[in-house]
């Protein structure tokens, strides 16, 4: 206990200050006064009601300012109410009273350790004061909504619920604010204003809807009266249990019934899909062996191929190779260009078809030079034939038949349809008596030419033969 | 019969947690010892 006069700590219970001698029968009574207060505060607020609870707690605190329990409870109080900043600053002077081991701290720090509740709690306070602004100009919508809103941020806001209440009664909205007053009564039951407006609802004699209304509400509430039932004790249920356990067994027994059989199914299955899928693949492996022996039996029939071709390639020469192979064709063209200039009796042409000849012409690969031997050929092969021809028959009339016979044959090497020449080269064998020739060669003049006029001779000494 | 003008005047804004201080400054903390005291001083 402190001196009020000398603020120095008092031990003991004496009547009297031991340092300044002040009498303190008088301040003790106060201070008892103060706690009895602050008792029916408690008591009040433990029934909810806090109006009550405010007027015994401000008592309270009125004879005893420094009585911290009390004024810690006004602060809960107005807290529960809604009214933030009166709670903290009961709490912020009980800790200026009381700075050790004081619940005040730890109210505060609630408070303050969640900066978003706080936040929500001052926003509520913002538009509680916007809403009244908006009720006091008459735009009654705008306040419902600010209200509406500040009661969803801080649901135990009391002055709210009153302002709401009482714009819903302006507004003849009476189940509305009976509503709003009803949740009020629940904060404070004892609150003033709350029952004033929830009088004013009840008082209207056109509100015989809402008050059946609400007293069916008040049906609603839970009633302290209670009806008393006769007492049994509470047995523990064993058939609940019994019909749990078997309810787990059926329901095993069901899934064990219905998923068994899938499940080997898709087991079956599997192992049917992994036979098939080992089956395909077995095959298809099969046909790759298949496949790679084909190819190497094709690679091998190539390569035989192969090394024919190459073999052929080797063995020919290549003409760029063998630049001698076209010489006796310019040779002959050359020296045949010569004889053409001069006059056709003075040609000597039978050395030219003597390199011609001579030419292979299955190496030419060039068919321009196939045409030019072809063409020189034609020229130059039919003149010599007759030119030989006429030597060889000179011959033949000089009696000559060995040397007619050999230029005779040279003039039908060169033209196989010098048929004069065939005539000749037959009577020539004939002549010799080689009448197996002469007849080779009449029968050829016979039979090729039956239309010349060496036929009907021929035929006569072929018969003159035969008939020998 | 509740006036609504009336009964609106009889709400006031509540302060905001920026008004505590001035709250807590404005409160009147003076209880009976303080006033016995005054009174113990004007006697003497």
């Amino acid at each position: 206990m402190v001196c009020p006069n000398c603020q120095k700590n008092i031990s003991g219970n004496k009547k009297s200050c031991n340092h300044c001698g002040q009498d303190l029968t008088l301040y003790k009574k106060v201070l008892m006064a103060s706690n009895m207060y602050y008792n029916n505060g408690l008591a009040r607020a433990k029934v909810r009601d806090l109006s009550g609870a405010i007027t015994a707690l401000k008592k309270s605190l009125e004879l005893n300012k420094a009585n911290t329990d009390a004024r810690n409870l006004l602060g809960l109080i107005y807290f529960e109410m809604g009214e933030t900043v009166a709670a903290l600053s009961e709490w912020v002077i009980s800790k200026h009273f009381k700075p050790d081991d004081n619940d005040a701290e730890r109210y505060i720090n609630a408070v303050q350790e969640n900066p978003t509740k706080l936040d929500g709690l001052n926003q509520a306070i913002k538009r509680y004061n916007n809403a009244l602004v908006f009720a006091k100009q008459g735009s009654d919508d705008l306040a419902t909504i600010q209200l509406k809103r500040v009661i969803s941020l801080n649901p135990h806001f009391l002055r709210a619920y009153h302002l709401l209440a009482l714009i819903y009664m302006k507004n003849q909205d009476k189940e509305r604010a009976k509503k709003c007053l009803l949740k009020a009564a629940k904060i404070d039951v004892s609150n003033t204003t709350t029952l004033k407006y929830l009088r004013e609802l009840e008082a209207q004699p056109s509100l015989t809807r809402s008050t059946e209304t609400s007293s069916n509400i008040d049906n609603n509430q839970p009633s302290t009266i209670m009806p008393i039932s006769s007492y049994r004790e509470d047995k523990p249920n064993v058939m609940a249990f019994v019909n749990l356990v078997i309810g787990v067994i059926i329901g095993l027994s069901v899934s064990l019934f219905l998923l068994i059989p899938s499940i080997k199914n898709n087991e079956v299955s599997n192992k049917n899909k992994d036979v098939v899928d080992y089956s395909e693949k077995l095959a298809a492996l099969e046909e790759k062996d298949t496949a790679i022996a084909k190819l190497q039996d094709e690679k091998a029939q190539l390569q035989l191929k192969l090394d024919a071709l190459q073999q052929e390639l080797d063995s020919i020469e290549e003409p760029n190779n063998n630049p001698q192979l076209y010489d006796p064709l310019f040779e002959a063209s050359s020296l045949y260009m010569n004889e053409l200039t001069k006059r056709e009796r003075d040609r000597e042409l039978l050395g030219i078809a003597e390199i011609l000849s001579t030419i292979d012409t299955s190496q030419f690969e060039s068919e321009e030079s196939l045409q030019l031997y072809e063409r020189l050929t034609q020229e130059i092969f039919p003149i010599v034939s007759d030119q030989l021809y006429d030597e060889g028959h000179d011959l033949y009339s000089a009696g000559k038949y060995e040397e007619a016979l050999e230029t005779l044959n040279m003039s039908y090497n060169y033209n196989s349809d010098n048929v004069d020449a065939i005539y000749f080269i037959a009577r020539s064998y004939h002549r010799l008596e080689d009448y197996e020739n002469a007849r080779v060669y009449y029968e050829i003049v016979i039979n090729d030419f039956s239309d010349s006029r060496r036929f009907n001779d021929a035929k006569q000494f072929l018969n003159s033969i035969s008939e020998d | 019969m509740i006036n609504f003008e009336e009964e609106i005047e009889k709400f006031q804004p509540s302060p905001e947690i920026e008004q505590a201080e001035d709250v807590i400054y404005n409160n009147d903390l003076m209880d009976i010892s303080d006033i016995l005291k005054e009174l113990i001083k004007e006697k003497e």
